[in-house]
C-alpha cells in the first residue's frame, strides 16, 4: 500500500527524514515520535506535498507527488489547526467532499454521514472559528473520511481531544482498520498509540529506529527503572516510607527542605495502585505527580543508549545547595 | 462542479472586509473627484474629457488596475498559503492547474468588476452628465480587461514561484511601472503600462509646471506601435500564465510552520 525505500528528505541544511525503509500494509498503524523527529515529514511525503530529496515514495505503487488518481483513494488530516474559519462545519466537509469528487447526489448523505462519525451532528452549522481545538480535529477527521477512502492518513489526531472525543476517534479509526483499510496515524505520546494497535513505526531525529510490535517498546520500557516525580508538602517521610515497598529500586529528595520526590521502580503499576493508599493513611498532601520515563523520549533514550539500571534500595538526597550527593544505606 | 467550488471558494475569500474596503474605495474614488472637481470649479471652465482623461490615466490606470492586480493576483496564489489552508487543496484529487485556473479567474472577475465599476461611475460623472459619447468608456473598459489580464497573469506567476510576491509586485507596480517608461531610449518597451497607454491614449492638458516625469518622457517620445503593443501584451500574459501553471504543478507547497 505504501512504501519507502531509501527515503530521505532535506530542507536546506536541516534534516527531515533520513533513509527511511518500509512498508504499510493495511490495517492501523502508528508512526510514533517526538516532536521533531520527522513524523509531519513523513506524513508529507506520503501525502504527496513533497518529494523525496532521495530514495523513492509510493502509495498504491505510484508516486503520490501532486498525483490526483493517489488522492482520490486517500483522506488526509493535518497536524495545523489552521481552517476555513468563516465557513461551518457542514460547509467545510461539503466544500472538500465536492473537491473529492462525491457525486452532488450523494454528497448530502456523505457529508452528515462523516459528520455523525466524528460526533459533530450538533455543532455542524456553527462556523469552524468558534470551534474548541477538539471540535476543529473532529471536523478535519470528518474532512479525511468524507469520500470513504481506501487509505486514511492522520497527523496527530486525537491532539486537542478530551478522553471521549479520544474514544470515539479511536474507535473510528478501529473500525476503518476492521474494514482492511490502510489507516496512518503519527502521535508522539506513547499511551494514545497504544489504545489504537499494536503496529508501529519509531521515527527519532529523521531516523526509523524500530518497526514492529508496540508491546516489545513496552517490554523495554518495563525493562528499565521507572521514574516517578512526586510533590508533597511532606516529601521527606514521603520518602522513608515508600523505601519500604519492595519494589522502589531508589528516592531522591531535591534538597534538606525537600517538596519533591523522585522514585524509581521496576513495578510501576503497583506503585501507581499503591501510592494512594500511602498518601491517604499518612495524611501526605500530593500536590503535583509525573513520571519523565513513561514517554517516548524515554524509549528513544533506551533505544540509543545504554543506561545501566540503579543499585537497588538507595535512597539518594540531592540538596540544592550542595553540588555532591549523600547516600544512605 | 470542482473548478466551480474553487471559483467560489476562491472569490469568497477575496473578498474579506480587509480587500472589499479598499476596492469599494476603489470603485468610488474615480468618480467622487470627478464631482469635487466639477463642484469646486466655474461651470465654464470644466472641461469634462480633460477630467475623464486626466482621472482614468492617474488613478484607473495608473492606480487601480495596478494595485488591483498585485493584490487579488498574489493573493490569489498565495492566500490559501499563508492561511494554512493549501494543505487540503492539493492533497484532493484535482490537477494543480485547475486549482490554479479557478483561483486566477477569481481574482480577474474582482478586478475587472472593480475597474468596470470605477470607469462606469466616473464616465457618469464627467462625459455622461456632460452629454458625451460612450465611445471612450468602451474603448477604456476593453484595454482595461487587456490589462488586467496582463498584469494579474504577470502577478500570479511571481506569487507561484516565490512567497514574496507582494513586496516584488508593489515595487514592480509603483517603481519599475512607474518610472522605467520614462528613462530615455526603449526602456518603455518593457513596461507593461506603456503598451496600455498606446492602446488606451489619454491625452493629459497642458501645464506651465513641468516635473521630472514630464521631462523625461518628453526626452523619450512614444515610439511604440498599436500592433507592438498588443504583441508585448498578448506574448507577456501567454509567458507568464504558462510560467505560472508550470510552477504551480511541480513546486512544493509547504506552510513553513508545519514543516517538521
Amino acid at each position: 500500500m505504501i512504501n519507502l525505500q531509501n527515503a530521505s528528505r532535506w530542507y536546506g541544511q536541516v534534516l527531515g527524514i533520513n533513509d527511511i525503509s518500509c512498508a504499510i500494509e493495511p490495517g492501523i498503524t502508528a508512526l510514533l515520535g517526538p516532536n521533531g523527529a520527522g513524523k509531519s515529514t513523513m506524513l508529507k511525503l506520503v501525502t504527496g506535498q513533497l518529494r523525496p530529496t532521495t530514495g523513492c515514495v509510493t502509495v498504491f505503487e505510484e508516486r503520490p507527488f501532486a498525483n490526483p488518481r493517489v488522492f482520490r483513494r486517500m483522506g488526509y488530516t493535518p497536524e495545523m489547526e489552521n481552517s476555513y474559519d468563516d465557513l461551518t462545519g457542514y460547509e467545510y466537509v461539503d466544500y472538500l467532499a465536492t473537491l473529492s469528487g462525491v457525486p452532488k447526489t450523494q454528497r448530502k448523505t456523505a457529508v452528515e454521514s462523516a459528520i455523525e462519525r466524528v460526533v459533530m451532528t450538533a455543532n455542524m452549522h456553527r462556523k469552524i472559528g468558534g470551534y474548541s481545538k477538539g471540535m476543529r480535529q473532529r471536523i478535519k477527521v470528518a474532512q479525511a473520511i468524507v469520500h470513504e477512502p481506501e487509505l486514511l492518513i492522520l497527523d496527530e489526531p486525537l491532539n486537542g481531544l478530551d478522553p471521549v472525543g479520544r474514544h470515539e476517534v479511536s474507535t473510528l479509526l478501529h473500525d476503518y482498520g476492521r474494514e482492511g483499510r490502510t489507516v496512518l496515524v503519527s502521535s508522539h505520546i506513547l499511551y494514545e498509540v497504544e489504545q489504537l494497535t499494536q503496529r508501529i513505526l519509531l521515527l527519532n531525529h529523521g531516523r526509523l529506529l524500530a518497526q514492529g510490535s508496540i508491546r516489545q517498546i513496552r517490554d523495554l520500557i518495563d525493562a528499565h527503572p521507572h521514574r516517578i516525580e512526586i510533590t508533597s508538602t511532606d516529601a521527606r517521610s514521603l520518602a522513608r516510607d515508600l523505601m519500604g515497598l519492595p519494589y522502589i529500586l531508589s528516592a531522591r529528595l531535591d534538597g534538606p527542605s525537600a517538596t519533591k520526590v523522585e522514585v524509581e521502580t521496576r513495578a510501576p503499576e503497583m506503585f501507581y495502585s499503591t501510592l494512594p493508599e500511602i498518601a491517604l493513611s499518612n495524611g501526605y498532601r500530593i500536590t503535583a505527580f509525573s513520571s519523565p520515563d513513561n514517554n517516548l523520549e524515554a524509549v528513544f533514550r533506551y533505544l540509543v543508549t545504554d543506561k545501566p539500571a540503579q543499585p537497588k534500595n538507595h535512597l539518594v538526597f540531592a540538596p540544592a545547595e550542595t553540588a555532591g550527593e549523600e547516600e544512605q544505606p | 462542479m470542482t473548478a466551480l467550488a474553487i471559483y467560489r471558494a476562491a472569490l469568497r475569500d477575496l473578498l474579506s472586509w480587509r480587500r472589499l474596503i479598499p476596492s469599494v474605495l476603489l470603485v468610488i474614488l474615480p468618480g467622487a473627484i470627478a464631482l469635487i472637481w466639477r463642484a469646486t470649479m466655474p461651470a465654464e471652465d470644466f472641461d469634462a474629457k480633460v477630467v475623464y482623461n486626466v482621472i482614468t490615466s492617474g488613478l484607473v490606470f495608473g492606480f487601480a488596475l495596478v494595485i488591483l492586480s498585485v493584490v487579488f493576483g498574489t493573493g490569489a496564489a498565495l492566500q490559501e498559503l499563508e492561511q494554512k489552508t493549501i494543505v487540503y487543496l492539493l492533497t484532493r484529487p484535482i490537477s494543480r492547474r485547475l486549482v490554479l485556473a479557478a483561483k486566477m479567474l477569481a481574482a480577474l472577475t474582482l478586478i475587472i468588476a472593480t475597474v468596470w465599476l470605477s470607469m462606469t461611475l466616473l464616465w457618469l460623472t464627467t462625459l455622461g452628465m456632460s452629454g458625451g459619447g460612450i465611445g471612450p468608456l468602451k474603448q477604456d473598459l476593453w484595454i482595461l480587461t487587456i490589462g488586467a489580464l496582463a498584469y494579474t497573469s504577470v502577478f500570479v506567476a511571481v506569487a507561484t514561484i516565490t512567497n514574496r510576491a507582494l513586496v516584488i509586485g508593489l515595487f514592480f507596480a509603483f517603481g519599475w511601472e512607474f518610472w522605467v517608461p520614462n528613462w530615455p531610449g526603449s526602456f518603455q518597451k518593457v513596461s507593461l503600462m506603456a503598451h496600455l497607454r498606446v492602446l488606451a491614449p489619454h491625452p493629459q492638458p497642458p501645464s506651465d509646471m513641468v516635473d521630472i516625469k514630464e521631462l523625461l518622457a518628453a526626452l523619450s517620445p512614444t515610439t511604440i506601435s498599436d500592433t507592438y503593443a498588443w504583441t508585448v501584451l498578448l506574448a507577456t500574459t501567454a509567458v507568464a500564465l504558462v510560467t505560472a501553471f508550470l510552477v504551480f504543478s511541480i513546486r512544493e507547497y509547504v506552510p513553513k510552520e508545519s514543516a517538521e
